[in-house]
């Protein structure tokens, strides 16, 4: 008797299966640097018991009539080295494959993730639960014993600079040893469907005033003044501005084109507090300006815009790893008043802010499980519902230049941490955007675009250089002229 | 580690050009982190055209024999030749394309070929002979395949039991043509029947939960 147990996909995870395309197969990548060439073996016999904590990534996706859902599986994954181009997709329609994959590549781990399975905290939890498995096989010995019995597995975050200030943001769901990460649990329903305000213990208003309101940022900073704008919030129109939206070359067969950035964490951070802003607010500042600098001239679209993530368990706290988190819309006009990139970087967070707290995005979300929950829409069958999202989610990039994903500063557990150097995270893109995540000191922006260009990258990095920040950089090969020059 | 002047940021990987500003670049290099995977042009947008053409060109050589009255000397043979031909092309293709679910396969090609059954039989002037004999010997032996290929195949029950459970209820589509006079030979017709209510009666007490179970996935709302 095989009686399989299956769950309904949650709310944000159904646009990702209506807007994955050829160019953004909607998939993500986590990367670790260690100090050693990946033993593909070690690996595996880490891969096999992280898996069996997480009973949600054994799951395949399948097509309901109305909608998609996702079944336990048998299937069990197998390391890999890394043979295809980065974010290729996992999800193929009537292939009952797993939705993600580890593979290794010299010193790296790279997990990849369909979008629709978890979000980046959800996979970050699995390849910090990978690592330090890997380490473990590696280095056996060397744990050091923790005082609160948690160390076996979990990306915790530093605690900040400030006592009693609240963690820096993408992990606080208190993912802690021997959990499993269930198939079920799905925080959307858990929140934002019932009629009553959402319970919970750490719903309350302490809590709430103690989570940082700049979401998925790596570090706090200090408040912004409280002159977050009125007219951002809903209801008050400002007249249509017209967006600039990025055009360039596809690549030749439709893979990501990524570069990352590799800098010290310390001294972009600096460079954020001085304008006193949030790093996330400043990199997106940058981005605008690099966006600019490298447009050739915006002409009359002036309006720059960035769609960005927010971890929804630092508000309403949830240990599912599937999808839990809800994009805010920032955005900066040129040619209306200061452009520097400290004022910009301070309207952002000015916008950010008021955007970024439980009682907004509760109500963003509420609106969003009640559009899903309409009976005219539920009873629709799913290719046209796959249609209608499709058309809302065009729309909805018609309104976006870049976007923008921070997952903060992580720190992995002994014996991961010392072996362990830089993390590297990214998305495919049907823009262009940057992701970043730091660990060890070392903050990576890994930009990720549809197109080969790369003036916006060459900006942001001489924007960065010019203020005294040093960097790597590496970039995939994506066309044909750089594959001949190959990598000896 | 390369290295960019003009940029002013150090390069991974063997580039002999910078890889943000095409500047040329100085230096030793160092290990790229990230492989270099050969272009890969998917077959899957050549299979997708080629289905597509396939398909409309089998739709307008159904569409065109309305064209053609039954009346017409030695339409006959040419219409068979002609017919025979698309419809081969439609079951090659849908077998083609539903190869991952042969249970789903077989549903698909039990309504695509009885149809076309029901359309050549109407452009030869409507003899009865798709009711009466080729629409419940394809439902007859599609269940009888059915039950050979999961038990061959091992197919999970819970992959195969909504479209075998489908199979079974088209089976059951030629005690209709009975009771309403529709065919010339009632025994094809009262075989397959049978057939299927027997299939019906088995899928029901020995599967039961698990077609509710299935139903309950795949409809829910």
């Amino acid at each position: 008797m095989t009686r399989r147990t299956w769950v309904r996909l949650d709310n944000a995870s159904n646009i990702f299966l209506a807007a994955r395309t050829d160019a953004d197969p909607k998939v993500f990548r986590l990367s670790a640097e260690t100090d050693h060439p990946v033993d593909p073996q070690l690996l595996q016999e880490a891969l096999d018991t992280t898996f069996d904590r997480y009973p949600l990534y054994h799951a395949v996706l399948r097509r309901g009539v109305f909608w998609y859902y996702l079944q336990d599986s048998d299937l069990r994954p197998l390391v890999t080295t890394e043979d295809q181009y980065t974010c290729a997709p996992v999800y193929q329609v009537d292939r009952r494959n797993l939705l993600f994959r580890v593979m290794h590549h010299h010193r790296r781990i790279v997990l990849e993730v369909f979008h629709a399975l978890s979000d980046g905290t959800g996979a970050l939890w699995f390849l910090s639960d990978l690592v330090v498995a890997y380490h473990r096989l590696r280095y056996p010995g060397q744990e050091r014993p923790v005082r609160d019995g948690i160390g076996t597995g979990g990306a915790r975050p530093d605690p900040g600079p400030v006592p009693g200030r609240a963690d820096a943001g993408a992990q606080r769901g208190g993912h802690g040893a021997g959990r499993t990460h269930e198939l079920g649990a799905d925080s959307f329903r858990h929140y934002f469907l019932r009629r009553r305000p959402h319970a919970g213990p750490a719903a309350g208003s302490a809590f709430r005033r103690e989570a940082v309101p700049a979401a998925l940022t790596v570090e706090d900073h200090p408040r912004s003044p409280g002159n977050a704008p009125r007219d951002i919030r809903r209801g008050h129109r400002r007249p249509r501005k017209k967006v600039y939206r990025v055009v360039g070359t596809r690549t030749p067969d439709n893979r990501t084109r990524a570069v990352e950035l590799t800098m010290p964490a310390h001294g972009v951070l600096a460079l954020a507090r001085a304008e006193g802003v949030s790093l996330t607010m400043y990199l997106i500042a940058l981005f605008f300006e690099s966006v600019r600098l490298s447009s050739g001239g915006l002409g009359t679209a002036r309006t720059l815009t960035a769609s960005v993530p927010v971890n929804l368990r630092q508000f309403f706290p949830s240990t599912s790893a599937r999808n839990f988190f809800t994009t805010v819309r920032v955005e900066h006009t040129y040619g209306e008043g200061p452009d520097d990139l400290g004022s910009i970087s301070r309207s952002l967070e000015a916008q950010f802010r008021p955007k970024a707290t439980p009682e907004a995005l509760e109500r963003k979300l509420r609106r969003f499980l009640r559009f899903e929950r309409m009976p005219l829409l539920r009873i629709l069958p799913r290719p046209v519902k796959d249609l209608i999202l499709k058309l809302v989610n065009r729309g909805n990039n018609r309104g976006l230049t870049v976007a923008a994903s921070n997952l903060g500063r992580v720190s992995l557990p002994e014996p991961a941490a010392s072996h362990v150097g830089r993390l590297l995270f990214h998305v495919s893109a049907v823009r262009p955007q940057f992701c970043s995540i730091s660990h060890a000191g070392l903050l990576t922006v890994t930009f990720t675009s549809p197109f080969t260009e790369t003036g916006h990258v060459s900006q942001f990095a001489r924007l960065l250089t010019t203020r005294g920040i040093g960097m790597t950089v590496a970039a995939a090969r994506v066309t044909e002229e750089e594959l001949a020059e190959g990598e000896a | 580690m390369r290295r960019c002047t003009e940029c002013a940021v150090d390069v991974e990987g063997h580039w002999t050009r910078c890889p943000l500003c095409a500047a040329a670049l100085t230096g030793e290099p160092a290990p790229s982190p990230l492989p270099a995977v050969p272009l890969n042009f998917s077959r899957q947008r050549v299979l997708r055209a080629l289905f597509l053409t396939s398909l409309a060109v089998v739709l307008a050589s159904f569409v065109a024999q309305l064209l053609f009255s039954p009346d017409l000397d030695g339409i006959g043979l040419l219409r068979s030749v002609w017919l025979g031909l698309s419809a081969m092309w439609l079951v090659v293709l849908m077998a083609v394309r539903k190869r991952r679910n042969l249970a789903k396969g077989t549903v698909y090609l039990v309504v695509l070929v009885g149809l076309v059954c029901v359309y050549w039989d109407y452009l030869g002037g409507w003899r009865g002979w798709s009711l009466t004999y080729a629409v419940p010997a394809l439902c007859a032996s599609a269940i009888l395949a059915l039950l050979i290929t999961v038990r061959v195949m091992r197919i999970e029950v819970s992959d195969h039991i909504v479209y075998s459970g489908l199979t079974v209820l088209l089976g059951l589509a030629p005690l209709g043509f009975l009771v309403f006079g529709w065919v010339t030979n009632p025994l094809p017709s009262a075989i397959c029947g049978v057939l299927s209510l027997c299939a019906l009666v088995v899928v029901h007490f020995a599967r039961g939960a698990e077609v509710r179970h299935e139903l309950a996935q795949r409809l829910h709302v």
